[in-house]
């Protein structure tokens, strides 16, 4: 083998350690690795595979028509509370932000009791409470009163997020914009917070991500969200592992799409920048 | 060349003072006017108080006593004077501080259609005659990071100038810039100063200072120690302390 076939060699075969293809290739090897345990582990159970049942509970066919199943009845739901509760939390996190680094005295306390309290707690109990203790006092629906519990909790972690990202801007940025003139208003608005924005982008995904699966909580105050929807198919069909494979797969969809987007999102930014 | 007459007393310090939480006292006891058109270098050791008095002066710094007052605006608690002072007090920083996320045209039209109201075409052409004043017509759809520092300078004055300020402040604009951009920079500054605009820069070039300052204003521990013509500070400075000062800078 002479040097020049050896360096082109070489050189394929890093190229190929760099292709998507590899990953896939692993990926799919590790799936079927999961495959195989859980097919032996679940033949010792006895367990009795009956995944054709499961594809009536996503969607069916009456009358030539597109009938939506229990399951995606319950991702329309999971969609409706996640998005409503994701653009909340980021409201209330940016305002619980500015709150602590306002120079009220006042408005720090707040945020500060808000975060405080919110933290050292369990999501489910602050659920159970809004659900128990404030939904009738407040006269909120229980729908509400789910969106309000994960929008107070994610937005605490999203206020520390957004807390972050406003203190790694250069200090010569607020000198500038004040040398001009701008408001502190202004200041945050065109100057601050489109450049933490870019930066906390990626934190701000996990905390999304977070939220998505957190909503599944909702589904003890008998809200009817996808994991709800697929603890009452297996207790009718007793399909628990082919249900919750299901189930997980749609919020992994649903989760990696998320990331995807954020992706490509996140390479315009850095071509603006 | 000083066939140019200063005007009135646009900016009066009278005796401010001002410590940091840490105990240092960047400027103590520190009285100035300055004059309409007139041009101050303030020159001294690191740490002498220099960017905390062009810092006071548009209120970036609060002061803990004595009094500013700018163009007869009290520079005090009072939010609406300090915005006015703001509107018509220029500065321009060290590491020129542009807006990383906005192109040349939009860092220099930001503060005239936010602040003085402008209307997009008017804030446009305004900035194009300014970035053709600084030299580079050609950069406004650039972004900061793809200019030189000198180009990066030029774009943070046009911004500065852009609010039609009536006092420019320069707190070492030329120390962070490699060598050969430095005179570009100067340049602009001396178009400046030679239309009549009222500049207070801290600065070590002392040619500068020579060409077209009126006053030198050498000050140390946060006190004016000498104050003279360029003149003066070459040819005879009194004080130990500046001739010491003086040798170590030229
Ligand atoms: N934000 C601050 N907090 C505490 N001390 C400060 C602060 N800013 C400045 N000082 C102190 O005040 C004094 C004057 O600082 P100043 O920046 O005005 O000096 P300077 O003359 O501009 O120095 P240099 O030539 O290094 O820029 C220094 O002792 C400095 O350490
Ligand atoms: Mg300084």
């Amino acid at each position: 083998m002479n040097a020049h076939t050896h360096q082109f060699l070489k050189r394929s075969l890093s190229n190929l350690k760099r292709s998507p293809l590899v990953d896939v290739v692993k990926f799919s090897l590790l799936i079927m690795a999961i495959v195989w345990f859980m097919a032996r582990g679940t033949e010792r159970l006895g367990y009795n595979w009956q995944w054709y049942r499961v594809p009536q509970y996503l969607f069916s066919f009456k009358d030539a028509h597109l009938v939506v199943g229990p399951l995606l009845q319950g991702v329309k739901v999971t969609f409706h509370i996640t998005s409503v509760s994701l653009l909340l939390a980021f409201a209330i996190g940016l305002v619980a932000a500015l709150f602590r680094m306002s120079n009220s005295f006042v408005a720090r306390i707040l945020a500060r009791g808000y975060l405080e309290l919110i933290r050292n707690t369990p999501l489910l109990v602050q659920l159970f409470f809004m659900y128990f203790v404030l939904a009738p006092i407040l006269d909120i629906s229980r729908m509400a009163s789910a969106i309000l519990a994960l929008s107070l909790f994610e937005g605490a972690y999203a206020s520390e997020i957004f807390r972050a990202g406003i203190v790694s801007i250069h200090r010569g940025q607020w000198e500038a914009a004040h040398s001009l003139g701008l408001s502190t208003f202004d200041t945050y608005q065109y100057i601050i917070l489109p450049q933490a924005v870019r930066r906390i982008l990626p934190p701000l995904t996990s905390q999304a991500i977070s939220l998505i699966k957190d909503s599944a909580l909702v589904s003890t105050i008998a809200i009817y969200d996808l994991t709800m929807q697929g603890s009452a198919i297996i207790s009718e069909t007793f399909l628990t592992f082919e249900i919750w494979f299901t189930v997980a797969s749609i919020y992994l969809l649903i989760t990696v799409s998320l990331s995807i987007v954020v992706n490509i999102m996140e390479d315009r930014l850095r071509v603006e920048a | 060349m000083q066939e140019k007459t200063l005007g009135d007393y646009i900016i009066t310090v009278d005796g401010i003072s001002k410590t940091f939480p840490n105990g240092v006292c960047a400027l103590c006891d520190f009285t100035t006017k300055i004059r309409r058109r007139e041009v101050v270098v303030v020159i001294g050791p690191s740490g002498s108080g220099k960017s905390t008095f062009l810092r006071c002066l548009n209120g970036l710094e609060d002061i803990d006593s004595g009094s500013i007052v700018i163009d007869g605006i009290p520079l005090d608690d009072n939010k609406k004077n300090r915005l006015e002072i703001r509107k018509e007090v220029g500065m321009v920083f060290q590491l020129f501080n542009l807006f990383p996320h906005m192109t040349v045209l939009e860092n220099v039209n930001l503060a005239q259609r936010l602040v003085r109201k402008k209307t997009k075409e008017g804030a446009r052409q305004a900035t194009m005659d300014l970035l053709n004043k600084v030299g580079m017509p050609e950069k406004a759809t650039s972004y900061p990071s793809q200019l030189s520092g000198g180009q990066q300078q030029r774009v943070a004055i046009a911004r500065a100038l852009a609010m039609m300020p009536k006092i420019m402040l320069f707190d070492e604009a030329t120390s962070a810039l490699d060598p050969e951009m430095i005179g570009e920079v100067l340049d602009v500054m001396k178009t400046l100063a030679r239309e009549g605009m009222t500049m207070v820069v801290v600065t070590h070039e002392m040619g500068f200072a020579r060409e077209v300052s009126d006053r030198v204003i050498f000050i140390e521990e946060g006190r004016i120690v000498e104050e003279g013509t360029a003149e003066h500070f070459f040819t005879n400075p009194r004080e130990e302390r500046t001739k010491l000062f003086l040798s170590q800078i030229l």
